[in-house]
């Protein structure tokens, strides 16, 4: 401010006031700095040029390079990202320079390390001034340019290169110190417009209409004014800006009206590509998005594309069948995949055009298509209405994903498929998903209860039959693997569909007619699912190779069911089967929204958890555990000696063993289910131990493993009750202890020298075995053990009491070592060393009946002997088992004296 | 000093006079404003100097925000810094700005001094219109710019700013 002091104020306008008018120059009183750069953003740009003329220091107050800057930026063209990528590179290249001549002038000699230094000082200053002339420069070239031109040009305001103008906003550069110089260009170029525009009167005059007599170019020059009057804040800027904003509708509207009159006539390559390329040029062309929208054909005639109610009056009675829809979906996706040739012939900005058509056609056709067929089957049939509104969801995304966007990104479509789908259904989901649950819950429920109502009409205690002839093991692995194929069959077909597939539409076709049955494709893999099936139910399929595997699964179920008729009466895995079938079918529909994302997505995952969860209870706890329940008061009621007909096995216990079978097979079939259905596809998280549907699995494995082990408790003592009386009612006498002229009295049944364990003994190891051998893989190992190991000691304890009731001679005796014998090989075939070792101790008893009478004192140092017996027996318990000899009398002194000495003799 | 006393304060110019004002009309300056929230109800009862305004300015100042004592308090004030400042000058404003060019650099410094944004941007305006279309040489007369530049160095600025001539 060196020049402008402000004048001593006190007294200063009084005694000036008289010379004012003659003396202008040295009365005023200097505004300062501050207020001259306010009083400068107030200016127009011409005379803020001019006010930088009057000195050099108003000159760099006018130059200052944040005042364009901000100018700049008002329009749009100063990133400052690349000023600030300008300025770096700078000051990097500065460096480098000045490291070069440092490097130079320590290897140079002293003439040249001065040179050099120079040359060093000198550089950057002779670069920066070469820059800034070149700056310069530039707009002056451009003034020579168009000087020349004007010459030819015809009216003064097109001097300028056209296409410099037009593109002036494309070469605008971000450097920091030269805003002034690229404002300048912009200025150069549009201000003479603006200014004349601003000025028109009418439409006819401005000369940006007449310099440029192209449309195109016209719509582009507007642009750019409108662009140059964000900088515009000097005085009179609104009148100016309104000017400009009419000057630009009435240009909008005229190019409109020929884009409309192109429309009318379809005139597409021609006037409608020209027009709606000009509008785009202008504003983004959303005026004539609007019209192109508004007026298209396909809304006009929709009735062309089908009603609505074709896929219920011609579905059969309470049906639904949606092949109308899809021919609907099919025909829609065709005309607009025509449209999209269109639209990218005339928009530029095809995408954007061509999404907003699609909206719009799916506001006023397809949710008119939709909502009917909801609303009418939902009050018709519920099970039509879950069908329809899965399978229109379905063939709604297919529908999308078979479009053919102008501009093809996969991303983007994917995204406007969810989308679509959303706005599409969003009123109907909560119903939907609410119906779907209900639904299943209903069913489930009704199917429980009539099968439980079936039951107490046949009497539950039906005739069982015994099955240890089957394999049960190789029955059970054979039905779960079909069991497993036909629940991930329709998962692989399911959820890996790539959207626009080629077979993306038949597939929504399948998904929505009645499920298992169309999943028939997959030819093949029936063929390796049956080798091992017994023969006559599934013949070889090698002449129906399409043969479905569902049918196999149910030929299977129904072969099972066979086989486990005897124990149909508690809770059947036919029932169970339905069932998994059902939520299967549920789940599936609901599946199919998942892939929305966001907050429906996530409700249809909850939906599937909840459909999960709802199976396992209706499965659970109102099938499986009263089966079980029944079952264990079945068991309780037995009383071995009541009951007349004594075949190989307690019959309740079968049942209930059978029962533990079935229920580890629908166990797994639960686990297999929720691996496929809702693991894999990623509906649960398994580890996620919060997880609902985990946790409803992890409560019915625990509710089947109480059940079970509350029955087997039961079991074993109705098995030791039956053991026990096999013991009393078939052990004879004289099996132990054979007259000694038994030989020729019952030669007939004991034929002599027969050495084999007694018939008593051989149908309690059977009898033991047959039910120990039911539970083999059907149960957890660790509870197979302990069951096992519980009936061992049980049996054990039985057979001691047994003995204890028996007179055992010297023959006998042999016969008594093959039942221990025929024990013990039955115990060691239980693999359970603990166990095994009372069976020892058993068998080294029984041969102290073996012992002559004459050698008693052996047969005491035996009885006295711990170790022999593993520490199961005790001397005095070994003496009271001795007592059981049928000569004890005889003997009894002398093994007493060779234990306890002469004295004992006393007593 | 009276009930009235509240509302009303007294100021002083520099060459002595002493006026009273309403409160509120004096509070449309910041300074003052902020001086009396920080002297308190204690300032009431003082005359404030303000060195550096003469009575007519002080006056001229005191006439504008009685006309504007009831206009909203500026805005943010960012805000009108960013762009597009309404430029236009009221009508009123326009006529209370018809003085003469020393009066009018007197307000301006006098309510920049007071910090009194509007007036000062009323006056900016003012100014500038007055330069719109002047040449160098008349904003020269105009501001008491002595012109230091070499015609060599006029002549390079002119050929850097050739864009913006008016055509």
């Amino acid at each position: 401010m060196s020049n402008y002091k402000r004048a001593s104020q006190p007294g200063r306008s009084s005694i000036l006031s008289t010379l004012q008018a003659t003396t202008m120059l040295d009365t005023k009183p200097i505004l300062p700095a501050e207020i001259l750069v306010s009083i400068l953003d107030f200016l127009p740009v011409s005379d803020q040029i001019n006010f930088a003329k009057t000195s050099r220091r108003m000159k760099e107050m006018v130059y200052d390079d944040t005042r364009w800057i901000s100018r700049l930026h008002s329009m749009g063209c100063w990133d400052e990202a690349e000023a600030r990528r300008r300025f770096e590179d700078a000051i990097k290249r500065k460096r480098e320079a000045a490291e070069r001549a440092n490097a130079a002038a320590a290897g140079a000699t002293p003439l040249a390390a001065k040179r050099t230094t120079l040359f060093d000082a000198g550089q950057e200053e002779e670069r920066r001034k070469k820059l800034a002339e070149e700056a310069a420069k530039a707009p002056e070239i451009r003034v020579d340019g168009f000087e020349t031109l004007s010459l030819h040009a015809s009216t003064k305001n097109s001097q300028e290169d056209p296409s410099t103008i037009l593109d002036v906003y494309k070469n605008v550069r971000s450097i920091r110190g030269y805003a002034r110089q690229e404002y300048g260009k912009i200025y150069g170029a549009l201000a003479p417009f603006y200014y004349d525009l601003a000025a028109a009167k009418s439409h006819t005059e401005p000369a940006v209409f007449k310099a440029f007599r192209d449309p195109e170019k016209q719509a582009q020059m507007l642009r750019n004014l409108q662009r140059f009057s964000q900088n515009d804040w000097a005085q009179g800027w609104n009148e100016r800006g309104e000017v400009l904003t009419n000057m630009c509708n009435i240009f909008e509207n005229a190019v409109l009206r020929e884009f409309e009159q192109g429309y009318e006539f379809m005139d597409v390559e021609g006037r409608m590509r020209r027009y709606a390329h000009v509008l785009h040029d202008l504003n983004g062309g959303n005026a004539a998005m609007e019209v192109f929208i508004s007026k298209h054909p396909i809304l006009n005639n929709r009735d062309a594309l089908g009603n609505p109610m074709d896929c219920i009056n011609q579905a059969p009675e309470d049906g639904i069948t949606l092949e109308p829809s899809r021919a609907f979906f099919k025909a829609m996706a065709m005309k607009i995949n025509e449209q999209s040739a269109v639209i990218s012939q005339i928009f530029p900005d095809a995408e954007a055009v061509f999404w907003s058509l699609l909206d719009r056609i799916r506001e006023d056709i397809i949710v008119e298509y939709i909502t009917p067929i909801l609303d009418e089957s939902h009050d018709r049939n519920l099970e039509a209405y879950l069908k329809a509104a899965s399978g229109l969801f379905e063939q709604c995304m297919a529908f999308v994903g078979s479009l053919d966007p102008p501009s093809k990104s996969k991303e983007s479509l994917e995204k406007q498929a969810k989308d679509f789908g959303l706005k599409t259904f969003d009123l109907h989901l909560d119903l939907y998903f609410r119906e779907e649950l209900d639904f299943f819950t209903r069913y489930a429920e009704r199917e429980v209860l009539n099968w439980e109502q079936k039951l107490s009409e046949q009497d539950a205690s039906v005739e069982s039959f015994f099955m240890s002839s089957f394999n049960r093991r190789a029955d059970k692995n054979d039905f779960l693997s079909s069991f497993k194929k036909v629940v991930m069959m329709p998962v692989s077909v399911l959820p890996t569909i790539p959207i626009s597939s080629p077979f993306g539409s038949s597939k929504a076709a399948s998904a929505a007619a009645p499920r298992p049955d169309s999943i028939a494709g997959m030819p093949g893999t029936s063929k390796t699912t049956t080798p091992n099936i017994s023969g006559s139910l599934e013949p070889k399929t090698g002449p129906l190779p399409s043969e479905a595997p569902t049918d196999e699964l149910k030929a299977k179920a129904a072969l099972m069911a066979n086989r486990l008729e005897g124990i149909k009466s508690l809770f059947s895995i036919e029932v169970a089967l339905d069932l998994v079938g059902n939520a299967k079918e549920g789940l599936g529909r609901v599946a199919v929204f998942i892939r929305l994302g966001g907050q429906a997505g996530e409700e249809a995952r909850e939906q599937c958890e909840a459909i999960f969860i709802s199976l396992l209870q209706v499965l659970g706890q109102k099938h499986v555990k009263n089966g079980f329940v029944k079952a264990v008061e079945h068991l309780s009621k037995y009383k071995a000696r009541e009951v007349s007909d004594h075949q190989a096995g307690v019959a309740p216990l079968v049942t209930f063993i059978e029962l533990v079978n079935v229920g580890d097979l629908i166990s797994q079939m639960i686990d297999m289910f929720y691996e496929q259905q809702l693991a894999a596809p990623k509906i649960s998280d398994r580890n996620d131990f919060l997880d609902p549907a985990g946790l409803a699995k992890k409560k019915w494995e625990q509710m089947l493993d109480e059940s079970v082990a509350a029955g087997l408790n039961k079991g074993i003592d109705v098995l030791m009750d039956e053991v026990e009386y096999i013991c009393a009612t078939t052990q004879l006498p004289t099996d132990y202890n054979p007259a000694p002229d038994g030989a020729e009295e019952k030669g007939g049944m004991q034929q002599g020298g027969d050495m084999g364990p007694t018939q008593t003994a051989i149908r309690v190891r059977d009898l033991v075995a047959s039910h120990t051998n039911m539970l083999v893989g059907s149960t957890e190992k660790t509870m197979l053990d302990v069951f096992n190991g519980e009936v061992g000691l049980r049996l054990f304890t039985a057979i001691c009491k047994h003995l204890k009731r028996q007179r055992v001679s010297t023959e006998g005796a042999i016969k008594l070592i093959a039942d221990t014998t025929l024990y013990f090989e039955y115990i060691r075939g239980l693999k359970n060393q603990d166990l095994l070792a009372y069976f020892k101790a058993l068998r080294e008893l029984s041969q102290i009946y073996l012992i002559d009478a004459k050698h008693a004192k052996e047969m005491a140092t035996i009885i006295a002997d711990g170790d022999r017996f593993g520490g199961i027996f005790r001397a005095e318990e070994v003496y009271e088992y001795a007592e059981r000899r049928a000569d004890w009398y005889q003997v009894k002194r002398n093994v007493e004296r060779a234990m306890y000495g002469m004295d004992c003799s006393v007593m | 000093m009276a009930a009235t006393e509240a509302t009303t304060i007294r100021l002083q110019s520099n060459d002595n006079h002493v006026m009273d004002v309403d409160k509120a009309v004096a509070e449309r300056s910041l300074l003052i404003k902020n001086m009396l929230e920080d002297l308190g109800d204690a300032a009431v009862s003082e005359t404030i100097p303000i060195p550096n305004v003469t009575e007519p300015v002080l006056r001229k100042v005191i006439e504008w925000c009685e006309h504007h004592r009831g206009d909203p308090p500026a805005t943010n004030e960012e805000e009108s810094d960013t762009r597009k400042r309404t430029t236009e000058i009221e009508e009123w404003d326009q006529k209370f700005m018809q003085v003469d060019q020393e009066m009018l650099f007197e307000i301006i410094l006098a309510s920049n001094y007071l910090d009194i944004k509007p007036l000062l941007d009323v006056g900016c305006k003012t100014v500038a219109n007055m330069i719109k279309g002047k040449s160098p040489e008349e904003i020269r007369k105009t501001f008491n710019i002595t012109n230091d530049f070499t015609p060599e160095e006029e002549e390079q600025i002119r050929r850097e700013n050739e864009w913006a001539e008016d055509r």
